[in-house]
């Protein structure tokens, strides 16, 4: 019976995790806002969702042991995140293109690759992420990652730019009229070879 | 009754041993498949030298600041290194071992093993490759934590057949089936109500934007198009199952339609958008948690489950 209790105590404290993560996703999706409901709803969610990550141990300092215990706990059951895919709307999506600058004055454009489908997914993400950035730092970081991997298939590329643009979905009326996928530039970055280590130059 | 009965009836049910030998089975063909999806990819995702798209350091450092407990490919190659391993013939290795786990998992060969290994494995791979993962490697990590934890091995597994080792404790099968449950319940609540807050769910264009977003634009906008009227019904439906799913799936009556909505949403998504492992992992979910009792011999009550009483 005594085990019983133990399983009974640990579902109700694995779920009370699974709510407070997912309820804390919902908040925050409601604090950046856009929804259905009036913006009035985002500052008073983002309170709440400074509440509710408290109940994670994230008002604790980093190296907090409780934190860490809950943080590992989270990652290995794997619900450290919510379940808001899609939600509340489909994000657009963001292209990465290199420029390949050779020094006899040819120009190649290259994608980032990968060798499957199943591999593109997972890319298609990682460039959301770097798109939706918020840090310019990280995003550099992250293109230069990404430069590096184009760079070791043409050593003898002199520069290379990265050009990172947002893809904006036509509507359906929009479609209709003939518009289709249209892409915006946002960043540009110049990575040249030197000494080993790319050095990058922000447009 | 007493409540105390109530709670232990609802906790600890007495169930079979199919449900989770149908996970066990289900997990470790999408452990197969996931690792033979990514088999030209695995080294170039997760090594730090050499040929590499985006190496593993970064999000290792970041799951350092979070938590140095959690698993990630790093320890693995350190322990190589060790014993004088280059990288890529531990990451070769740690390939070829969670395909293995997959395989055991599969026919239910030293199923134990097996699922920890398997979630460990996969539990590092996701975690490395933080910044290339996605949902699918949630739900795989959810599926195999509960796996490894479960009593096994489950029905039709040659660990049953060749040693003997058959369940021992029903209600120990109901409280870890019941755990499934509640949590898939709490994936669709969450998932759904995420989704109606945004109005492009209600309108219907998000479900259009879903489709013709690259990578997932597998069918032609033109296709689409013609079928413009059905996109707001399609939209507010994906919402209206996720949301309803924690009431309908519980009644006897209404779950067969719940369940056979859902595994279709779940088919469309994967052939429509080209998310097949995220189907495949989401329907052996949604069949262990809920599908009937998955033996041989009843297949004919099965039948009669999914489709006379969902039309009674």
């Amino acid at each position: 019976m005594r085990q019983r209790y133990f399983y009974l105590a640990w579902f109700f404290l694995h779920f009370l995790f699974i709510v407070t993560v997912s309820c804390r996703e919902m908040l925050r999706m409601l604090a950046r806002g856009p929804t259905i409901f009036p913006s009035s709803f985002n500052r008073s969610s983002q309170r709440v969702e400074t509440t509710v990550a408290a109940l994670l141990g994230e008002d604790l300092a980093a190296p907090n042991p409780a934190r860490r215990l809950i943080t590992t706990y989270l990652h290995a059951a794997g619900v450290e995140r919510g379940y808001g895919y899609f939600a509340p709307n489909v994000p657009g999506t963001y292209r990465l293109v290199f420029e390949l600058h050779y020094h006899d004055g040819r120009v190649d454009y290259e994608l980032p690759r990968v060798n499957s489908n199943a591999a593109g997914l997972r890319l298609a993400g990682l460039l959301d992420d770097i798109g939706r950035s918020r840090y310019d730092v990280l995003r550099e970081y992250l293109v230069k990652m990404l430069a590096r991997s184009v760079w070791r298939e043409h050593p003898d590329a002199a520069m290379i730019r990265a050009v990172l643009g947002s893809i904006s979905l036509p509507s359906i009326d929009e479609f209709e009229r003939g518009a289709h996928e249209s892409s915006e530039f946002l960043y540009a970055y110049d990575f040249s070879l030197r000494a080993d280590s790319a050095e990058s130059q922000k447009h | 009754m007493l409540w105390r009965e109530r709670l232990q009836g609802f906790f600890f049910p007495v169930e079979t041993d199919a449900w989770v030998g149908f996970l066990r089975s289900g997990l470790g063909l999408q452990i197969i498949l996931y690792v033979l999806s990514l088999k030209d990819d695995w080294i170039y995702l997760f090594a730090e030298t050499g040929d590499v798209l985006i190496g593993r350091r970064f999000s290792e450092a970041l799951l350092s600041i979070q938590s140095p407990l959690v698993p990630r490919l790093g320890w693995l190659v350190a322990l190589g290194g060790g014993v004088g391993l280059p990288e890529w013939l531990v990451l070769s290795i740690t390939w070829w071992t969670l395909l293995g786990a997959g395989g055991g998992l599969f026919i239910g060969l030293f199923s134990r093993s097996s699922a920890i290994i398997a979630w460990f494995i996969h539990l590092c791979a996701a975690q490395s490759g933080g910044l290339v993962s996605y949902g699918v490697d949630s739900f795989m990590t959810i599926g195999l934590f509960y796996l490894m934890l479960s009593p096994l091995p489950g029905r039709y597994s040659l660990d049953q057949k060749l040693r003997q080792v058959g369940a021992k404790d029903l209600q120990m099968l109901g409280f870890w089936r019941r755990v499934l449950q509640v949590h898939l319940c709490l994936i669709y609540f969450f998932g759904g109500i995420t989704k109606a807050l945004g109005s492009g769910w209600w309108n219907g264009s998000n479900p259009w934007r879903a489709l013709i977003r690259p990578p997932f634009n597998l069918i032609a906008p033109e296709i689409l198009v013609r079928w413009k009227s059905l996109f707001p019904f399609l939209g507010i439906s994906v919402w209206v199952i996720e949301v309803g799913y924690i009431v309908f799936i519980w009644n006897r009556r209404t779950r067969p339609i719940w369940l056979v909505c859902v595994i279709g949403m779940h088919i469309a998504i994967g052939f429509a958008m080209g998310m097949y492992l995220f189907a495949l992992v989401m329907i052996v979910l949604n069949l262990a948690a809920f599908g009937p009792d998955w033996e041989f011999a009843k297949a004919r009550e099965t039948f009669r489950f999914l489709g006379l009483r969902a039309r009674s």
